[in-house]
């Protein structure tokens, strides 16, 4: 009977010890990643290939995605504007809510959905068939060779995609709002320029850049860390895509609160 | 008696699990030491802390009688005095044949000389030819990649070969091959190899001493010719790869 007592702490315990154990090991990888990154040598040849595999190979997912979400937007504004006599406000909302929020986060979604799950698949994959081992066996750091390239074009990469996909997305809510709203083109690119300042887009690039950087470094993490086989490596891709997610989410708001707050 | 590398005292456990268990061992400088000993024995972990991907317990690790510490391997360079044949050949896949053989010179010398070049006299030593160079290793088979990583662990001239089961997986006269290849480049490249397997015809085949582990420890070491006959209920039971005898299996292991 005391036995049953104990059961529901015990769970409790042992689910904050293990939070605290992975916080401790994500810190201790991110103190690993700092000293690699400031320290010789860096791979420009793999960092080059992986902007081109986290930035340029993610154009056309963000792109699309975020030219519906551009139309979607505008629609929704309409139809709920209109009971207010607001119809007048979709370009401006459109264009402040894609450079301020919705496109860094549908992008960091996006890339977290992409990357983070190839990212953290490919180095599993070389630790359970010993690349890893073999990179140390042949006297270089993994960390310097697979995570500090990764991680820095994800931060790169994320800032320039989240431009582009501002416009495609303003874009989006462009062409929904002139084809099928009946807004006159000059006057809703008009309306768009005027409310725009450099603050939003800003804010959203520096968005950007904390989820690229939170992208990467999950996958790499949850890729660094995996064990027990191809189940290990399913495990540990899910992580990452979960935890980087939610962490997006999260530092989404902490981010907002500091930059539009005061 | 001129050792290349001491081991002394090491000792490993993983929570309640004692791995090693106060092992010791010498190998000798220019010589084939094979390490042979049933699953669990603790081989895989010993290769392990001698090449710093663990960190043991306790215990010392000397290479050219100066101690192998974390903080101390890289300052003797520990790494490029080395070569290493995985079990599963461990090949990078998103590099070449020539890329996989060369990524440990490209540390070594920046500067350098044609890498194509060696990449090729490295393919020759093992047996194969120079149209291999630029296939991936998923276009490879087997064979041919425990190959390409025997030429890659040759490709810096080591001091101190490693051989992680390199028979494994192979059919019987590939392995033979490999057998050869690795008796062929030991010679060659004038290293001293430590081979951790437990099959006894490879072990016979390539071994100059051999030493077996039970338990994380050392139980027996001698001449490989002296194997069949060192009166060692354990060694002669492994051997014969009887299920009687003092080695009792526990099948929840």
């Amino acid at each position: 009977m005391y036995r049953y007592i104990y059961i529901i702490p015990e769970a409790i315990g042992r689910s904050v010890l293990r939070m605290c154990a992975s916080i401790g090991s994500i810190a201790i990888f991110f103190y690993d990643f700092v000293i690699c990154l400031f320290t010789p040598p860096i791979y420009i040849k793999s960092l080059l290939s992986q902007l081109v595999r986290i930035g340029y190979n993610s154009l056309p997912v963000i792109g699309l995605t975020a030219f519906f979400t551009g139309g979607v937007l505008a629609l929704q504004i309409y139809v709920g504007g209109s009971r207010f006599n607001a119809e007048n406000i979709v370009a401006s909302i459109v264009a402040l809510g894609i450079t301020r929020e919705l496109g860094p986060v549908i992008a960091g979604l996006m890339l977290a959905g992409r990357v983070s799950a190839s990212i953290s698949a490919e180095i599993a994959t070389m630790r359970v068939t010993e690349q890893i081992d073999a990179l140390i066996t042949l006297s270089t750091n993994p960390m310097k060779y697979l995570v500090v390239p990764r991680v820095l074009a994800a931060l790169i990469s994320l800032p320039i995609l989240v431009i582009i996909a501002d416009i495609i997305g303003i874009m989006g809510g462009f062409v929904v709002g002139t084809k099928t709203l009946g807004f006159i083109e000059q006057s809703y690119i008009k309306n768009t320029l005027d409310i725009i300042e450099l603050r939003d887009v800003m804010s959203g690039l520096i968005k950007a850049a904390v989820f690229g950087f939170i992208v990467a470094f999950m996958g790499c993490y949850h890729g660094y860390n995996s064990t027990g086989g191809a189940q290990g490596v399913g495990r540990s891709t899910t992580l990452a895509v979960v935890s980087a997610s939610i962490l997006i989410l999260a530092s989404n708001y902490i981010l907002t609160s500091l930059v539009f707050t005061n | 008696m001129d050792h290349i590398l001491k081991i002394n005292e090491l000792s490993k456990s993983f929570g309640d699990k004692s791995v090693l268990d106060n092992l010791s061992i010498n190998i000798e400088r220019n010589k084939s030491q094979v390490i042979i000993g049933g699953s669990g024995t603790g081989k895989s972990v010993l290769l392990k802390c001698i090449l710093g991907l663990m960190e043991p317990d306790s215990g010392e690790i000397f290479f050219n009688q100066q101690i192998m510490d974390k903080k101390n391997r890289a300052d003797i360079d520990f790494h490029t005095k080395i070569g290493m044949l995985f079990q599963g050949a461990a090949l990078f896949d998103s590099l070449n044949v020539q890329e996989n053989i060369t990524f440990g010179i490209k540390k070594l010398e920046s500067n350098l000389v044609n890498l194509t070049e060696i990449a090729v006299d490295k393919l020759k030593k093992v047996g194969l030819d120079s149209s291999v160079l630029y296939l991936y290793p998923s276009e490879l088979s087997g064979g041919m990649q425990k190959r390409v990583a025997l030429a890659r662990a040759i490709a810096r001239n080591p001091e101190l070969l490693f051989f992680d089961e390199p028979t494994t997986g192979l059919d019987p006269i590939m392995a033979d091959v490999i057998n050869n290849l690795i008796n062929e480049v030991i010679e060659e490249v004038g290293a001293t190899a430590i081979t951790i397997t437990h099959d006894m015809e490879s072990a016979k085949k390539i071994a100059d001493k051999i030493s077996m582990l039970y338990k994380g420890a050392v139980i027996w070491t001698g001449d490989a010719k002296d194997i069949t006959s060192s009166n060692n209920p354990y060694v002669d039971q492994f051997i014969k790869g009887s299920s009687e005898g003092p080695i009792k299996i526990n099948l929840n292991d």
